[in-house]
Formats: structure tokens, sequence, C-alpha cells
């Protein structure tokens, strides 16, 4: 003890840099880690407490357990859900991507799209799904469409609020050094728009689980949403909340990883306001 | 003695076409803005020039037309009457032609120092392996080097400003429009910055206009001084400064300096009076 706490000798010796991350990211996560275990401890307890039945409401070391026993049968229909959103995902992001730039460029075009964009948003999903099976057939396709439908209206309105966001006295300034429209779009705009593209991509991520799930509801033979409508007939109860844990941990999971591309897309805009994830 | 005559007489008329030169020759400008249907005259019978390497400052009243004055001279608006030339030219395409720095420093966020003095250049169609390369040479002389890579955020105020300068200065136009561009710094890094310069526009040799509410900076500067009415704004008075060059910080306290300083700030008080 006295040996390390001798001065001259920095804290680094005692502890190696690691373990010093570890504990600061550690405590940065600790609220949220605290009241996880403050829910599921009053879930646990509650659920024993009371003899609730397996098929109403199972105890989360139930579920976790089935989370085990059926690692394999979660883990095939996981990998499906998983490139329902992936594949529905980056479409979203192409066509977002897409319309924001043109709808940017010219008024007409945004005065021409615009209400329709708006309006693809008030139809329900539940309804055009089972629609989409008959259009577009059985498969990944009608999946695809149903995550890429929910996802690419933040992408584009974000984005095109980003576009539309440039200060005035820049475009002033760019005009006296001799741009044209399009250097403005390219090295003004787009770069402007991209803090605000990654804003519409978080809500995007956290969407496209949900539509996921929907897609697979409607018609499927494979994925988490499959198994959940699979499993609660057969009152398999702690099955179709092993999924949701799943479920929820991927919504996480693809949350931070949008804020980590972010992080090393836009370094200059992490420099400035700090974290956001 | 009569050759020394002749050679005066060929010195006289060699300075006179230097005099000449007006690089910038406004004549009768005005300029009237719709204003929810009606019109609003922001400035008339504007006469101005600068001659070729000179450093010429405007003063007056807030909203006096003077940012109305650069806009039209930089082509980024059009006059409603009037005619204004450069270099003698009608020069209805002199949009990317004229140097133009606003108060702001209007870096971008995302652009490295270096990256954001070369914006000009870029735009101009330069490579950026070249430009990077121009770029570089001058780095230590507007007191940036070892900053190259650093975004603005992490710059003072006065270090963003000379990113803008240095960005000004390659884009390489012969005139430079500069507004306000000392009034965000203190007057401790504004004196330091007037003299640093000085010292570039006498190595440039390039024609500055500028405009500032500062009636010292505008003479300390200045080859001539223009003192603007207030709005409609008018050109109502013209001094020029004879103070030697270079100059120094002691020379705002000489006889000569306090003199027109008076002559001018009552000019500006009986503007803003009326």
């Amino acid at each position: 003890m006295s040996i390390i706490n001798r001065p001259g000798v920095r804290e680094s010796y005692a502890f190696p840099n690691w373990l010093r991350t570890l504990i600061t990211v550690g405590l940065r996560w600790l609220p949220a880690v605290l009241i996880v275990v403050a829910v599921v401890g009053f879930w646990e307890v509650y659920v024993r407490i009371f003899d609730v039945q397996k098929w109403l409401l199972p105890a989360p070391s139930v579920i976790a357990k089935t989370i085990g026993v059926d690692a394999g049968l979660l883990w095939g229909h996981t990998l499906a859900t998983i490139e329902e959103i992936v594949v529905g995902f980056a479409l979203a992001l192409v066509c977002g991507f897409a319309l924001a730039t043109a709808i940017g460029l010219s008024r007409t075009i945004e005065r021409a799209l615009y209400p329709f964009i708006i309006a693809s948003q008030t139809i329900p999903i539940i309804v055009i799904a089972p629609m989409l099976l008959i259009w577009v057939g059985y498969g990944l396709a009608p999946k695809v469409i149903v995550v890429a439908l929910i996802c690419f209206f933040p992408i584009v309105v974000n984005m095109v609020d980003g576009l539309k966001s440039v200060d005035s006295d820049v475009v002033s300034l760019m005009r006296t050094l001799g741009a044209n429209r399009w250097a403005i779009f390219l090295k003004l705009q787009v770069p402007t728009s991209l803090p605000y593209l990654f804003s519409g991509l978080r809500i995007a991520i956290a969407f496209s689980v949900i539509g996921a799930v929907i897609g697979e509801w409607v018609g499927s033979s494979e994925g988490l949403g499959y198994l959940m409508i699979r499993s609660k007939p057969q009152f398999l109860t702690e099955r179709v909340f092993a999924a949701i844990v799943i479920l929820s941990a991927l919504g996480v999971s693809l949350f931070a990883m949008v804020g980590i591309v972010e992080r090393f897309a836009l370094p200059w805009w992490h420099k400035e306001h700090g974290s956001r994830t | 003695m009569a050759i020394s005559q002749q050679h005066n007489e060929a010195m006289a008329s060699q300075s006179e076409q230097i005099h000449e030169t007006r690089i910038i020759d406004v004549v009768g400008l005005g300029k009237v803005f719709d204003q929810n249907g009606q019109p609003l005259t922001v400035m008339e019978r504007v006469n101005f020039h600068a001659y070729e390497g000179e450093f010429v400052s405007i003063i007056g009243p807030s909203g006096c037309g003077k940012s109305t004055l650069l806009n039209i001279i930089a082509g980024l608006d059009d006059q409603t009457e009037g005619s204004l030339k450069l270099r003698g030219e009608e020069a209805s395409d002199r949009l990317g032609t004229v140097g133009y720095m606003q108060q702001k420093d209007l870096l971008l966020p995302w652009r490295s120092v270096l990256d954001n003095a070369i914006f000009g250049l870029e735009l101009q169609g330069v490579s950026k392996r070249e430009a990077r390369d121009r770029a570089s040479v001058l780095m230590e002389q507007f007191g940036l080097d070892g900053f190259e890579s650093e975004y603005p955020s992490a710059l003072s105020g006065g270090m963003r400003q000379r990113v803008a300068f240095l960005r000004t200065v390659l884009a390489d136009q012969q005139m430079f429009l500069l507004d306000e561009p000392f009034g965000a710094l203190d007057a401790l890094n504004r004196s330091q910055i007037h003299e640093w310069l000085l010292g570039l526009w006498e190595r440039l040799n390039k024609t500055i206009v500028m405009v500032t509410h500062d009636v010292d900076e505008a003479i300390f500067l200045s080859d001539r001084v223009y003192v603007m009415s207030a709005r409609p704004g008018t050109m109502r008075l013209v001094a020029n400064v004879d103070l030697p060059r270079p100059r120094y910080l002691e020379m705002v306290t000489s006889e000569g300096f306090v003199e027109l300083k008076t002559e001018l700030l009552s000019a500006i008080r009986r503007e803003s009076a009326s």
C-alpha cells in the first residue's frame, strides 16, 4: 500500500489505462444499469411472491433461461430479422438521400414531391403490408419495403431541413469567390446537412426494428416477429419475451452503431458539441 | 535646367497616369429596395472611387447603405441607377473578381484551418494539393503555423479572422472589400491586427476598400476616408490622410491625426443628428 501511494508514483501504475477507461465508461452508464436492475428485480420478486403463471408473465430468470436453452433457434431468427433491417435501412438511406438531394436542389421538385412524402406516412402499414405480399411476393422483399417505408421519412425530412439551414452569408462569400450553384450545393449544403441527416438516421434505425417485426407478422416463415406470432398461441410466453429482449438489445446496438459511424464521419461536430450517445 | 524641366514634366505626367487608374469608379449610384410594395431608397447619387493600390475607408451611421454599396461593387447585388466601372469598364459579370470579407469570419466548421484557407482557390479550380502548398508557405506570416489541422472551433476570434484574411488573400483578386472586419475583436487585438494588416497590404499591392464605424481605424489605415450620410446614404465628405507610411501606432496622437479625427467626428455627428 505504502509503495503504491508513494509520492511521484503516478496512479496509472496502480490502475492500467484500459481499466481506467472501463471504470469511466462504467460510471457513465451506471444510472441506466441501476434502472434495469431495479425494474428486473421488482419484476422477479413480484412474479415469485404472487406466483404468476409462466404463460401469463414469465419471470426474468425464466426468460434468461429460455434465451440460453433456445439460443440456436433464436439466433437463426435474429439473423433473418437483422437482414431485413439492414437491407431495408440501406434502401431507405439511398432513396432518402436521393429524394432530399432532389428537393434541396429544386423548389419545383419540393412542391411536387413533399405532399406525397408526407402522405406516405399516413398509410397504415398494417393495411399495406398484406397487399405487399400480393404485389411483390413472399420472401425478403415485402419486409424490406415495410422497413424502408418507415425509415425513409425521418431521413428525408431531417436532411431537407439540413440542406436549407445554410448561412446565407456563406453563400454570398462563396459567390464572390466564384462558386456556381453546384459548388454551393456540394461544398456547403451537403456538409451542413450531415449532422441533421444523422439525427434522422437515429430515429430511422429505432423505427426499423418495429418495421421488420410488422413485416414478419403479416406473412413470413422466419425472423423474431414470426417467432413471436408462432409462440403466442402455444402459450410459450417466455419465448415471446425472449424475442422482445433480443429485439430491444438489437435496437440499442443499432442506435449505438449509428452514433459510432457519426463520430468517425463528423469528427468536427463532436469536437464542437461533444458526444451525443 | 531644360532637361530638369522636361524630366519633371515626364514625372508629372507619369504620376498623373498612375493617379488616373481608377480601379473602382462609382458615379451617381443609387439603390431602391422594394419593401412590401413600398420603395425604400437606401442610397442615392453616391460618387466613390479608389485608385489602384489604394486603401480607402468608408465611415457612416449604421443603416446608411455602406454594406449595400459593397454588395453592389462585389457583384452580389445591382444598382437601380448610376454607373459602376471596374478598371474603366462596365463590369456586369464582376462576381468572383472582387474579394469580399465580412465581419463574421464565415469559416466552415468541418474544414481544418488549412482547408478553410484554400477554400477560395479550390472554388477557382486550383487542385487541392497545389492550393495547400501555396497556403502552407503563408501560414507563419499569418500567425497560424502549427494550427493547420485544427478545426476553427479550437481557435480564438483573432486567429479565425486571420484565417479568413488568408482565404481572401490566397484567392488573389485585385481588390478586397472589407466590411467591418475587426468589429468582433477587442481593442488590444485590433491595434495589433491593424499594424499587421498594413504590413500585409504594403507587400501585396492590392486595392482595399474598408467599411468601418471606427474613426481611428479608418484614419490609421487609409489613404482616403469617405464619410457617408444617414439613409438615404450619399457621400458627404472625403478626406485625404496625409500621414506618412509606414505608419506606427504612436501616430494616433500626432497633430495631423487628431486634427483629421476632429473634422471627421464632427461630420459624423452632424449626420447622426440629422
